[in-house]
């Protein structure tokens, strides 16, 4: 697949070079030349892709991947709180129309349709990159806004390898990781474990309520506002992920990767909530397992690869209140667990240098079972208000990539989805890049496709409220973007994107409450989505021993409501959708000198409305906020380990702000984290996977 | 240094408007409109209404206290020349002055409460969802005093909505998962009878000819506890048996009774009436709904006009319609998030 016309200059990446600051401190840091072939992966034709380099995934062992993509990304991540439900969302769609996948395998809950990008833990992760809209289709179907691609790589270092790493910080917060791993020419081994735990009560002053100063005769005789604790927030999640890898050296890989998570978490009060927090137990406990087989096998001009995985999740929720002393009654009691069984098989052909050729077809079938409520029937039996459903969904694509001559390549991909009985329409996908000028390596890439999305089984069968009668949300979107990559060896690195998309969704499928007390979906509205997503990254390299890395993002994304008007009051036509900000924004400033790393990060989201007719009411809008976090690290090289310290400021400026109405979000906080890394061999170890 | 510079610059602050209060003195026959919010937004607001001017002030809580309402506002009634304000899922009632809309007490650390019914001035019961109880509580101090356990009903479950009063006696009916009217002594603070209805009972009213009406939802299809077509039932208060039962097609979704004079009034996708001495339910409706997700329904007790609330779809300020006794518009107004129920001053 080796472009001819390759640019191959020699270019300072900032990924690469930062990786050798921050790996482990065990030589002193020579900045070396990296060489970068910057030619096109022909299965990246017209791909509009982020990919996040290692650094940002491994940046503290407290983060999660909603961390990640809210400082690294442009996309929109809608946070309930620390440690609670955050959920992302592309292009000015909603959080169910981001795929995601693990290794693989899609790992959206197939009862809610999204995920809980609070649940994965950033050390588990090693590649993660966004497909935007369009482009998911090359992966997989229903990501009208997009793809999140995470995985696991078998790379270790020779020999055997440990890390420990503890983090402590405010509100009592613990965080604890350990890798080992062991590599040897066939074999690569490694096991992973985070825990983190926390009452998460801290501090911030309720603008909602009001405490009442009262006289003798209970009159009000003052109001303020209280200083108040999260409360009910503690969490403690631990996560385990054993990986094993055989490699046969001639062109097969077989692969193990097992993650297992166990959260016990509770859920915040909002902000309006007079309870009294020791008077109720508001919680959700989560086992889930997710494990993927895999076996890769190369030739010089295919590829083919199986995988096999197993996905279970028991959730249970549970809304008490202590009705007397010691006794606790169940006002909701609600348990699922889903099973999924994964199976794919893809394959490659390169027939000839111009032409590039994949298959694909997996298959996820689901069982589901969800008790939402027991009730005391009529004749004074028990019974448990729920579905016991299951559903196969089946993609399958075929793609054929074109290079016609060296500067342009065109692409095309078909895929075919069916979830339970239902097919879907084909989905057709057109790419096309080109490059401009070989100067500056500047780039056009344009797709095109439509897209679908099934809804989730909650969608269909939940009770009370779930309508089988829904349709499948549809969707037509185009982009097209220029980007450029330039540098001058061992000076600088140069980069940048500008994309414009459009996107025409119908049948959006929304909850809204019935007359009967419940809520129940519909397919409402008709959604335009569209606007511009900016991205760039400059590395620096002022003088020997320096390092600077800059990225930025931005996105700008109207999301408008273009249906019919439900009746003549209503005011939604023509406004932008609640809880999608027009513009977001990210920036992250690295700084290094020998074994110093400073880290700053910035996000941004604009004003976000509450209400589907955008009213500039009191709870009508939630303003916009920009965060600031910082962190600042030393590495320490001793005879029997390594050592790094790290001390992280977040929310620096102790910024009063909700990312969601009536859900405070924690003011100026810090972490301290300490890791060890044992010598366990005089050999000098190759670091692959920086950590800390 | 120079990124930290840059980061102060883009800090900024947020844009709250948090603690500014206004001053009203609101005319004396108007019209609260109590608005429930989304659930877990903690969007309920609270409107008011002038008839005679036809002026609305919307999020007069907001406005007056500085504070929100909170979570799903439920119900609103006045005694006692205050205005009680049931938050549901902030677990709080809310007692204001109708005129300055200020805060002058709230009853905190309920369950789930619905409604509020005055026994006397030192006597209330609250009504309450996923709780097998009814909360006593004293108006005067704000305390909640104790509880009425309603027999074979779990917490889980449990559900007790509105109540009337008959006598020493108060009625309430049970709504979610239940069947049932229950009878309690206020002299006791117990259940002393309970009546069994149709599937969900969902609104209840007395006429003044010792009547009781309920409304039932009918259940929903697929529920373990029964799908039916409501109904509308007479009840004699006074032998507490049921008179007579007026039965809807499966599927209607009637709710929200109203009594007006010797007038039932009631939502069904549209506005339906008939009279207390009726043998049949109305044929034809008496306001037909025009695309519109008519939530809530009051009628004036002074000149007979009909609001109606319309939800339109949930997520934005809701409208409520006038209209005089002939079903004739008269004025149309934007309310706050989901207009769920009107209290008359």
């Amino acid at each position: 697949m080796e472009m001819k016309g390759k640019i191959s200059g020699i270019v300072m990446t900032a990924a690469a070079l930062l990786a050798v600051t921050q790996a482990y401190a065990r030589e002193t840091r020579t900045l070396g030349e990296v060489v970068v072939t910057a030619r096109r992966p022909m299965k990246e034709i017209g791909v509009q892709k982020t990919t996040f380099d290692s650094i940002a995934l491994k940046e503290n062992v407290a983060l999660s991947m909603a961390d990640i993509l809210e400082f690294n990304s442009s996309v929109f991540v809608k946070s309930y709180g620390r440690a609670t439900l955050s959920t992302v969302a592309f292009r000015g769609t909603s959080p169910s129309h981001t795929q995601v996948t693990w290794n693989g395998m899609r790992i959206n809950n197939p009862m809610l349709g999204m995920t809980d990008f609070s649940t994965i833990p950033s050390y588990f992760i090693d590649r993660a990159s966004l497909l935007h809209g369009t482009s998911s289709v090359t992966e997989t179907g229903g990501g009208l806004g997009g793809l999140v691609n995470l995985s696991t790589v078998p790379d270790v270092a020779p020999g055997l390898n440990m890390q420990y790493i503890q983090g402590v910080g405010s509100f009592s917060t613990f965080d604890e990781f350990v890798r080992v791993t062991y590599g040897s020419d066939r074999w690569h081994l490694s096991t992973r474990a985070v825990y983190s735990s926390s009452p998460n009560d801290y501090k911030y002053i309720n603008h909602d309520k009001k405490v009442n100063i009262y006289d003798d005769d209970h009159n009000i005789i003052g109001q303020y506002h209280p200083e108040e604790r999260n409360r009910s927030g503690a969490y403690k999640d631990l996560h385990i992920l054993q990986e094993a890898y055989y490699d046969s050296g001639r062109g097969d890989r077989a692969g193990l990767c097992a993650w297992y998570t166990g959260s016990d978490r509770e859920l915040p009060m909002l902000t309006t909530d007079y309870g009294e927090e020791r008077d109720f137990d508001n919680s959700q406990r989560e086992h889930t397992f997710r494990g993927v087989l895999s076996w890769d096998h190369w030739r010089s001009t295919w590829k083919t690869a199986l995988k096999g995985g197993y996905v279970h999740t028991r959730m249970a929720y549970d809304y008490s209140r202590e009705i007397s002393e010691g006794n606790w009654a169940a006002m909701t009691r609600s348990r699922s667990r889903v099973n999924t069984l994964f199976g794919q098989a893809s394959g490659e052909y390169t027939p000839s240098r111009r032409w590039f050729f994949t298959a694909s077809l997996s298959a996820h079938q689901h069982f589901v079972r969800s008790e939402d409520k027991n009730v005391i029937l009529q004749d004074g039996d028990r019974a448990i208000v729920g579905y016991d459903k299951g559903r196969i969904e089946l993609s399958g694509s075929l793609s054929a990539k074109w290079q016609p001559v060296d500067r342009l390549g065109l692409s095309v991909v078909v895929r075919q989805d069916m979830y339970g009985t239902e097919w879907a329409p084909v989905i057709p996908a057109f790419f096309i890049d080109g490059v401009l000028s070989r100067r500056g390596n500047v780039m056009l890439r344009a797709s095109v496709s439509r897209n679908h999305k099934f809804p989730s089984l909650n969608d269909l069968y939940f009770l009370p409220g779930g309508n089988p009668d829904l349709r499948s949300e549809q969707g037509f979107s185009y982009d097209a973007g220029v980007s450029f990559e330039t540098g001058k060896a061992g000076v600088y690195s140069l980069s940048g994107s500008a994309t414009w998309f459009d996107s025409h969704i119908d049948d959006w499928i929304i909850w809204l409450p019935t007359t009967k007390g419940f809520f129940s979906p519909r397919n409402v509205k008709s959604v335009h989505a569209y606007g511009v997503e900016l991205k760039a990254s400059l590395a620096l390299q002022p003088a020997k021993g320096w390092l600077i890395d800059l990225n930025g993002a931005y996105s700008w994304t109207p999301s408008v409501n273009e249906g019919s008007k439900m009746s003549a009051a209503d005011q939604s036509v023509g406004r932008q959708l609640p809880y999608v900000p027009r513009h977001s924004a990210s920036l992250t400033g690295r700084l290094s000198w020998r074994s110093w790393g400073f880290l700053y990060k910035w996000c941004f989201y604009s004003e976000r409305f509450t209400m589907s007719s955008n009213d500039l009411t009191i709870s009508g809008r939630l303003p916009r906020y920009f965060m600031n976090n910082i962190s600042l690290e030393k590495s320490l090289s001793f005879r029997p380990l390594d050592m790094q310290l790290k001390l992280a400021v977040n929310n620096l400026f102790n910024e009063d702000y909700l990312s969601v109405l009536s859900r405070p979000m924690p003011g100026i906080n810090f972490e301290f984290f300490v890791s060890f890394t044992p010598r366990f061999s005089q050999r000098k170890n190759v670091v692959k996977d920086d950590i800390l | 240094m120079a990124m930290l510079m840059a980061a102060a610059a883009m800090h900024g602050c947020m844009e709250w408007d948090y603690g500014v209060t206004e001053d009203f003195s609101a005319p004396s026959d108007g019209l609260f409109i109590v608005c429930e919010g989304n659930f877990q937004y903690g969007n309920a607001t609270l409107s008011y209404y002038d008839p005679a001017t036809r002026e609305v002030e919307n999020e007069v809580f907001y406005r007056a206290n500085g504070m929100k309402l909170g979570d799903v506002a439920q119900s609103m009634t006045m005694y006692d020349g205050r205005g009680w304000i049931v938050v549901n899922n902030s677990h709080v009632v809310f007692a204001i002055d109708p005129a300055t809309f200020r805060e002058v007490g709230r009853i905190e650390n309920l369950t789930s409460p619905r409604y509020i019914h005055f026994v006397s001035p030192t006597k209330a019961y609250v009504s309450q969802l996923w709780d097998n109880r009814i909360f006593i509580v004293d108006p005067s101090t704000c305390e909640i005093t104790g509880h009425i356990t309603v027999p074979d009903m779990a917490m889980g479950n449990g559900s007790t909505e509105q109540m009337v009063q008959y006598g020493r006696y108060v009625f309430c009916n049970c709504w979610s998962y239940q069947n049932r009217i229950i009878k309690i002594d206020t002299e006791t603070d117990r259940v002393v009878e309970s009546l069994t209805v149709g599937i969900q009972p969902v609104s209840l009213v007395l006429d003044g000819n010792g009547k009781l009406w309920t409304l039932t939802d009918g259940g929903y299809e697929g529920s373990p506890y029964g799908y039916e077509a409501p109904s509308l039932y007479r009840i004699d208060a006074a032998t507490f048996t049921v008179e007579r039962q007026f039965r809807f097609r499966r599927g209607d979704t009637p709710r929200d009774l109203q009594l007006a004079g010797d007038m039932l009034y009631w939502l069904s996708d549209d506005v339906w009436r008939m009279g207390v001495t009726s043998s049949r339910l109305a044929v034809r409706p008496f306001i037909e709904s025009r695309d519109t997700k008519y939530y809530a329904l009051t009628v004036s007790p002074r000149s007979g006009e009909v609001y109606v609330a319309d939800a339109i779809d949930y997520q934005q300020q809701g409208m409520i319609y006038r209209y005089d006794a002939d079903g004739g518009l008269v004025d149309e107004f934007y309310v706050g998030v989901t207009p769920g129920a009107f209290c008359w001053r």
